[in-house]
């Protein structure tokens, strides 16, 4: 592994900056089309009812209207559920949440579009909502849907009551965690453009164009093969384009069918709000059982999770929830259950961490009440019972290499000098002041329950100019994915970064790769790469051999040039042009898959993932003692990565998901009224300002993972998971009273600080 | 642009990038839908429509302004300045490759607002420090970077 090479462990230039800076960059919302026309959706304004009446006059009378299509305009399937199939494109005739889309409006303009839709007027007969967590379990009738579980996950792992028998003290506490936005700058949109072949071709910022492709091509009733999926530049997702822009997707395929016209949908901001999906919110029950000397002996932990109307990605983060729940530590008994609930709210799904962020939020909130009451330094605390090579996960999964957790703990701990911070405070009149730590560990791609997807590949095709064309099959939503791939790609060639282009991701070019999730596109692409090289290598060098008149065991093939016995003979272009006019094979289909788990899912015990990405944040934070305000002066964020491919990339994951830390953990606030949004722009629901951002440092603890390309991990969604318990924990050391629920508005601070209760 | 019948209309003259504009447009256009939509200059980005996140932000006579708050009536006899004429016709502005080189850049959908925002502070400060740079870009919302890459290309350039 300490091998140099020319791009990978550089922090180049990201290739797609050009276009960004200048404003060049095309995204979906830059894209006008001859004979284009506009839909929109229109949705349900009540939280939960059915529906009895549509009468869509008042929308036909405006200039420029062409049509209404719902439920019944659907050639094929109504269904887009992701996992699970409870998610109808159109509502019909029951409607679930205000955003519930009940049908779209087609015209000449989007503003006309956008009008009418407004217009479409639906009457209902209404039902009793239900918004909480509480509600949907205490519910005996008039269930959601079969009924108001979405799904469950378990863990159970040794015996707790022996555990507890065994534990000399018996710890409970109860957390909360609260909805996320992602607000993504871009908002959600697509193209969708009829061909004469009876398929579709779609455009837009879509982090999953397979699930696109298998969605359009249900609700057409049409073959996969004829649906081409092409993704777009993406302003952003943070998991919230995994799902949605299959609904999306649909809609406008739907209309460009019927009107055979392309049809662009652009969701407005306080629509994109209202309608799609967000962070689950959590309720979080602890009972830990420790001894005196701080061993975690038995733990029993119970998640629910508010759903929202349908299950979407609820699956997922309800498993991954599980199987994080008691964070990276040694623990022998263990009994989880992590249960999502449905509610008349909108959708939780995807976002960065998919449950991770929650379940750290209450195991490293645990951890720091336990250190409290044993009297046992935080960071000791943690360093008494981290995961190293050689232990059993919480699932009984043995871990032997790439195993950083201990050295992101210490490494933070001794780069901001905890031990001084923690003990001496620097309270003033005006402020108080702590110190907080939280590890986390983090399953790499998409684990037991997700497998028959975690394949992925990349073409890459080699032309007679020598320039090198390389498709892939997952998404680049600004995390710099078409950078560190041109990287990877350059080295296993062995030539020079720019003769390679990263196509965009398109379904016509690689086949099914799974999602662009679940921080999987480094390993998944990167071993996709060194499959595709492998493959070539043998080719080049053949043909150079043969070219050069040598053996092919004396070529190498290094920096663009070749050469024979380390002696330099000829260079790539030419070795190019020579595989054309030999009428050689100049490509090859990569493929990599994360290699079979074993994994018992109704125990919970087994390899949930094949290797885990491990974090510790410390925060440093100020509170003010009169406005209740919380300063987040400094952030030291450690992340075992494996292998950092471009390290300042890297870093700008970790501040980048350090930030949104940040506003989870103390601005971003959901209110609704009876189901409707009110926080939804950003007047009202805060996002953190270059004015409210302290300072980050980023730790990389390179930690080589020998089934991850180059040695490497994922790192997008770590980079979030830590931060908020860390803050939380450090307010709590700043104030004197356990913060077990975020955000921690000014009110929630003051409310503690001053000895009121909630 | 197909445009509603019988609405307003005025007869609007307005310099852009350094070339007189003529056009008539509603009066209720906003003056980023002129922008984007009637002159395909699609730099400046819609994100929140309400003049929260500066995404849209274009120079309208030496000053910064969110062009989705701005009617494009109210442009009448200005001179505006989007990212398209910011760039040079070669190469970059010397703040362009600093977010290159500063590694600024994500997803990318807020720098065209970022960077015509940290022109104006280099331009109305010459050597700003990390405090005016963060009091020249806090309308301006990033959702991906957390800032610190930014900070570090505008205080003079990356230097």
């Amino acid at each position: 592994m300490s091998k140099e090479f020319k791009y990978i462990g550089k922090s180049v230039p990201r290739v797609d900056a050009v276009g960004k800076v200048t404003g060049q960059t095309r995204f979906i919302t830059d894209e006008y089309l001859d004979r284009m026309i506009y839909a929109y959706p229109f949705y349900s304004d009540i939280p939960f009812g059915k529906i009895t009446a549509i009468d869509i006059s008042p929308a036909a009378s405006q200039p420029g209207f062409l049509g209404v299509l719902s439920a019944s305009d659907i050639p094929g399937q109504n269904q887009v559920g992701v996992i699970i199939e409870d998610q109808p494109l159109f509502a019909d005739p029951l409607v679930r949440f205000i955003g519930d889309s009940i049908g779209i409006v087609v015209a000449e303009t989007e503003s006309a579009a956008r009008q009418a839709a407004r217009l479409v007027n639906i009457q209902y007969e209404e039902f009793n909502p239900i918004f909480s967590i509480n509600d949907s379990k205490a519910a005996t009738g008039n269930f959601i849907h079969d009924s108001n579980v979405a799904c469950q996950h378990q863990v159970d792992k040794g015996d707790i009551n022996t555990g507890f028998a065994a534990a000399d003290q018996i710890i409970e506490a109860d957390f909360k965690t609260q909805f996320q936005e992602h607000y993504y700058l871009e908002p959600q949109g697509c193209i969708a453009i009829p061909e004469e072949n009876g398929g579709i071709t779609i455009h837009g910022s879509i982090q999953c164009i397979y699930y696109v492709q298998k969605a359009v091509a249900r609700v057409l009733g049409i073959p996969q093969s004829v649906v081409k999926v092409i993704q777009t530049p993406i302003g952003g997702a943070f998991g919230g384009k995994e799902d949605i822009p299959s609904e999306l997707c649909a809609r406008a395929a739907l209309a460009a069918v019927k009107f055979n016209r392309p049809v662009k949908m652009v969701y407005n901001r306080r629509d994109d709000v209202q309608l799609t999906s967000k962070r689950h919110p959590f309720q979080i029950h602890f009972k830990v059982g420790v001894s005196n000397a701080g061993k975690l002996l038995a733990a029993h932990i119970r998640l629910e999770e508010n759903s929202g109307a349908y299950a979407t990605l609820s699956t997922v983060v309800s498993y991954r929830s599980s199987i994080h729940a008691m964070g990276p530590y040694v623990i022998p008994n263990i009994k989880v259950r992590s249960t999502a609930y449905y509610t008349n709210l909108p959708t939780t799904g995807a976002f960065r961490g998919f449950g991770s962020p929650q379940a750290t939020f209450g195991h490293e909130r645990m951890m720091d009440i336990i250190a409290d009451h044993l009297g046992i330094d935080p960071v000791e605390l943690r360093l008494k019972n981290v995961l190293r090579p050689g232990d059993l996960t919480q699932t009984a999964q043995k871990l032997e290499v790439s195993v950083g957790a201990e050295e992101t703990i210490t490494s933070v701990r001794d780069r901001s000098s905890w031990n001084s911070l923690r003990q001496n405070n620097q309270n003033d009149r005006r402020y108080l002041t702590g110190i907080g730590i939280a590890a986390s560990h983090y399953g790499n791609c998409l684990g037991a329950a997700g497998w028959a997807l975690d394949g992925a590949g990349v073409k890459i095709q080699i032309r007679r100019d020598g320039s090198v064309g390389l498709a892939y099959g997952l998404a680049d939503m600004g995390q710099g994915a078409l950078t560190v791939i041109t990287q990877m790609a350059a080295d296993a060639l062995g030539i020079n970064s720019q003769r390679i282009s990263v196509l965009a991701p398109n379904t016509d070019l690689v086949p099914d790769s799974g999602p662009g999730v679940a921080s999987r596109n480094v390993v998944m692409t990167g071993n996709a790469i060194r499959d595709a090289a492998a493959k070539l290598e043998p080719i080049l060098k053949t043909a150079a051999a043969e070219m050069l008149g040598t053996d092919a065991e004396s070529i190498k093939i290094e920096n663009d040039l070749i050469f024979v016995d380390d002696v330099k003979k000829s260079d790539f272009n030419i070795l190019a042009d020579y595989l054309f006019v030999g009428n050689s094979q100049m490509d090859m289909l990569g493929w990599w898959h994360v290699p079979a788990l074993e994994y018992d899912p109704v125990k919970g015990i087994g390899e949930a993932y094949f290797t885990y990405s491990y974090a510790t944040h410390v925060a440093k934070v100020r509170v003010d003692r009169l406005t209740g305000l919380v300063f987040v002066d400094k952030i030291w964020a450690a992340h075992d990565i494996g292998k950092a491919i471009n390290p300042a990339g890297l870093e700008g994951q970790v501040e980048g998901g350090t930030t949104q830390g940040i506003g989870w953990a103390l601005t971003e606030q959901f209110k609704f009224d009876r189901g409707r949004v009110l926080t939804d722009n950003l007047s009202t629901y805060l996002l953190p300002t270059i004015a409210d951002v302290g300072e980050v440092e980023t730790i990389l603890v390179e930690n080589p993972e020998p089934l991850g390309p180059w040695g490497a991990k994922g790192i997008g969604e770590p980079a979030i998971i830590p931060t908020a318990a860390a803050i939380a924990n450090a307010v709590s050391h700043a104030i004197g009273v356990q913060m077990n629920e975020i955000p921690l508005t000014p009110e929630k601070v003051l409310d503690a600080i001053e000895g009121r209760t909630h | 642009m197909l445009y509603v019948e019988n609405v307003e209309t005025f007869d609007l003259s307005v310099t852009i990038n350094g070339m007189e504009i003529k056009r008539t447009v509603p009066t209720h256009l906003r003056l980023l839908d002129f922008l984007r939509d009637d002159l395909r200059l699609t730099g400046a980005k819609e994100v929140c429509g309400e003049g929260e996140c500066g995404a849209c932000t274009v120079i309208m006579d030496g000053e910064t302004v969110n062009s989705c708050l701005i009617l494009a009536v109210e442009a009448h006899g200005t001179n505006i300045q989007t990212i398209e004429g910011v760039t040079p016709a070669e190469g970059l502005t010397d703040l362009q490759q600093a977010f290159i080189d500063k590694h600024s850049v994500q997803c990318g959908y807020c720098i065209p607002g970022m960077i015509l925002s940290a022109e104006q502070v280099q331009c109305d400060c010459e050597n700003p420090d990390r405090e005016t740079v963060k009091q020249g870009l806090a309308g301006n919302i990033c959702r991906c970077t957390g800032y610190k890459k930014i900070l570090d290309a505008v205080e003079k350039d990356g230097e």
